[in-house]
């Protein structure tokens, strides 16, 4: 069995326990809960024919009080980002944040969501933010927790990327 | 600078070598010295980078101070060296020694089961000896829970809560029990593989894997690095269960403990984590999420798993009901063996009284050791058997040991028994002590009779002797006559004591005999003595009878003293009409009744009873 360690990384309130929820049950709920400290949640997939067992930290959002704790990210084998749409403030934070992940955890395979996709009317992000992520070599996606959007498709890449990374490694 | 030295030295070895071939030169002819050095020379210029590397690394094996010879000579010391230090070097050879001995087995199996067969028997009956040591555990465990006070209560507790007897007994009992072992990789907090008893399901290991090393995390983080690099947190309570977690460089092996765990707990799974640090240390260092390669560690996690009832532990009173049947049948045969006792006890107080109240018998001592009674004492010679007299007590003569010394009894039966055999008294006579006198009875033989008036001391036990109850028995001879005497009757007219002529001729028979039997007797001092009775029928008054009786008694003592027998032996009575004589009819009673009658007995002659 392959197991991998998946961090998600994100500010308050993005929606990283939301999209955990949504991938592994099935479910949303309108209810905000904030996540103290870590929840690890278990995720069981076949990518290419390999049983992939994806082992999610998801841990508490970062914000002025509490930054993302190394300790949870170290020996990640992969990111997932989670920025909020319809907050640009997430977004502009997301570049320290992975310098955090790259100094606990190394150079991992990472995705980035752009969560609240539903919420179109609030959106803050412009094609150019997306643009000048991906030109950096990040694999972007539009999410939503609550309409189930993408979910699936981020944490499918993720899986792909990190059994590739092995395949690379070894 | 290096470079020189080592030029250097090829030169000194250039004319060390220049010495040598002195030994090929000869063949050489001599006047060509010259040409000799020029080849010695060519050589050194063409050979000297060859002959340099030579040196060097002939050097660098001198340095190394390593030859087979130096291995094989430190082997032995470097491996009991290592072996002393830790089990690295038994780690190392493990996977060698397992193929070679592989290799071995494969080639020739008889050998090695040649080998290791004294290895296995001993193992083998261990083994069994361990299962049975187990099984009987079990059993005592499975009584005391059956039958104490406390296992019915678990009895109830488990019909009451519907959980099973089982897991209620585990509840109580438990001391503690390892239920759950992880090895965690440090890193990532992934789970490399887990171990639980058979019948705790868990699930979500990996979750629980993650989270301790979360909670770890968070705890390290909240009091700063020096802690956490003592070892982080090492053990924390979860309701009844305590996570103990011993931290290694690349791995963390957490045990989940219900009850109380023993600080040897901690050390084993130290040492655990160290042969996993050890014997996984490649796969550790190059984990990337692939557990496959710690499957083969699940065997070294399950040895920390233990359950350790208090019902394991001997300084437990647990023995106590099961000693129960055996405090029971202690006691009833204590019991058993008391009334045994008790009722040896008292056969023997009955044989002791037994032979104390036996005659000629004088008890000095009686000794009881376990089954064996033993007597000793004075017993006379007249006296029974003992062994009769105990066997006739209820004992069991086969158990008993006796002595007896012999003695004389004055006990009157002894005494008399002795007096009869001291006498030679016949069967007929009765013999009897009364005081310190023998007193004599019954009927004796005239012979005897007159043997004992010569016998002047007294049997053993008596001071005097009376013999003269003992009646004297007529010899055989004379039996006829006397019997003739007391057949014959003299009959009397009625109302008459007058004596007829019938009369007459049966009182000369009667003289005759009685003569006769006097003469017989007359040496041994004995005389017939003649007791006349007179009758009457029942005609006329009492008085008249009675005198009349008389009266023909008289007459018949006078006629036979006519006729010459002695007065003092005759003895007339008249009965009257006592004691008539019976007779079919009346008249014929009547007839009969007007008579005399004799009866003879032998009495000592009063003459010669004076005389002596």
């Amino acid at each position: 069995m392959i197991q991998k360690k998946v961090c998600m990384v994100g500010v308050f309130g993005t929606g990283k326990t939301s999209l955990v929820q949504r991938f592994i049950h099935s479910r949303f709920s309108e209810k905000y809960h904030s996540t103290v400290g870590v929840k690890i949640d278990r995720k069981a997939m076949t990518v290419a024919g390999q049983e992939v067992n994806l082992v999610l930290w998801d841990l508490a959002g970062r914000d002025e009080h509490q930054d993302i704790s190394g300790s949870y990210l170290r020996g990640a084998h992969a990111a997932f980002f989670v920025v909020d749409g319809t907050r640009r403030e997430t977004l502009t934070q997301l570049p320290d944040l992975r310098r955090i992940v790259r100094e606990h955890a190394g150079d991992v395979p990472a995705v980035v969501a752009l969560n609240k996709a539903d919420l179109v009317d609030q959106w803050a992000l412009t094609h150019d933010d997306e643009a000048l992520l991906r030109a950096d070599g990040v694999h972007v996606l539009r999410t939503s927790a609550k309409a189930g959007e993408n979910v699936e498709a981020a944490f499918t890449h993720l899986g792909w990327a990190v059994l590739a990374a092995r395949e690379g490694s070894a | 600078m290096a470079r020189e030295r080592v030029a250097g030295t090829p030169r000194l070895q250039v004319e060390r070598g220049g010495a040598a071939p002195p030994p090929a030169a000869p063949p050489l002819p001599a006047p060509l010295p010259p040409a000799a050095d020029e080849l010695a020379e060519l050589r050194r210029l063409l050979l000297a980078p060859e002959r340099r590397q030579l040196e060097a690394l002939q050097q660098r094996l001198d340095a190394m101070g390593l030859t087979a010879a130096d291995v094989a000579a430190q082997l032995p010391e470097a491996i009991a060296l290592r072996g002393g230090q830790d089990r690295q070097l038994a780690r190392a050879l493990a996977p060698t020694i397992d193929d070679a001995l592989g290799e071995a087995v494969r080639r020739n199996p008889r050998d090695i089961a040649t080998a290791i067969f004294p290895v296995l028997g001993p193992a083998i009956r261990k083994a069994i000896a361990e299962t049975m040591a187990e099984l009987v555990s079990s059993i005592n465990r499975a009584l005391e829970h059956s039958f104490s006070v406390r296992g019915l209560q678990w009895r109830l507790e488990s019909w009451r809560t519907g959980v099973p007897y089982a897991q209620v007994v585990m509840k109580h009992a438990l001391v503690y029990r390892v239920e759950q072992a992880f090895l965690i990789h440090a890193e990532t907090g992934l789970l490399l593989a887990h171990v639980s008893p058979p019948d705790l399901s868990v699930t979500d290991a990996d979750l629980i894997s993650g989270m301790m090393t979360a909670i770890r995390d968070f705890v390290g983080d909240s009091f700063g690095e020096a802690e956490k690099g003592a070892g982080g947190l090492r053990t924390f309570a979860v309701g009844e269960l305590t996570v103990m977690v011993e931290q290694g460089p690349r791995a963390l092996l957490a045990a989940v403990v219900r009850g109380q765990a023993p600080p040897a707990l901690l050390r084993r799974l130290q040492d655990t984590l160290e042969a996993v640090h050890f014997q996984y240390a490649l796969p550790l260092a190059s984990f990337d999420g692939d557990t496959a390669p710690f499957e083969p560690a699940k065997p070294l996690l399950a040895e920390c798993l233990e359950t350790v009832l208090s019902t394991d532990r001997p300084r437990e009173v647990g023995g106590r009901v099961a000693w129960l049947p055996w405090a029971v049948l202690a006691m009833l045969a204590l019991v058993a063996f008391g009334w045994w006792r008790w009722r040896e006890g008292q056969r023997f107080a009955r044989a002791v009284a037994a032979l104390e109240a036996e005659p000629g018998f004088a008890l000095l001592r009686a000794e009881r050791d376990g089954g064996r009674w033993q007597f000793a004492g004075l017993r006379d010679p007249l006296a029974r058997d003992p062994r009769t007299v105990l066997a006739e007590a209820g004992a069991d003569t086969a158990a008993v040991r006796d002595r007896w010394a012999p003695h004389l009894s004055f006990d009157p039966g002894l005494v008399a028994a002795r007096a009869r055999a001291v006498l030679a008294a016949p069967a007929s006579v009765r013999l009897e002590v009364r005081g310190d006198t023998l007193v004599g009875g019954g009927a004796a033989p005239i012979p005897w009779l007159v043997r004992q008036r010569a016998q002047v001391v007294p049997p053993p036990g008596v001071q005097h002797v009376r013999l003269g109850a003992v009646e004297p028995l007529l010899p055989a001879a004379l039996v006829p006559v006397a019997a003739e005497v007391a057949g014959e009757r003299v009959l009397f007219a009625l109302g008459s004591s007058a004596l007829d002529g019938a009369a007459g001729t049966a009182l000369d028979r009667v003289a005759a005999r009685l003569r006769q039997l006097d003469r017989a007797l007359e040496a041994d001092g004995f005389v017939a003595e003649v007791r006349l009775t007179g009758r009457a029928d029942t005609v006329g008054t009492e008085a008249a009878n009675a005198e009349l009786s008389r009266e023909r008694a008289d007459a018949v003592r006078r006629a036979l003293g006519a006729r010459g027998v002695g007065v003092t032996t005759l003895e007339s009575v008249g009965l009257g009409t006592a004691e008539p004589l019976a007779a079919p009819t009346p008249a014929e009673r009547a007839r009969l009744n007007r008579s005399v009658s004799f009866t003879v007995r032998l009495v000592p002659d009063a003459a010669e009873e004076g005389s002596r």
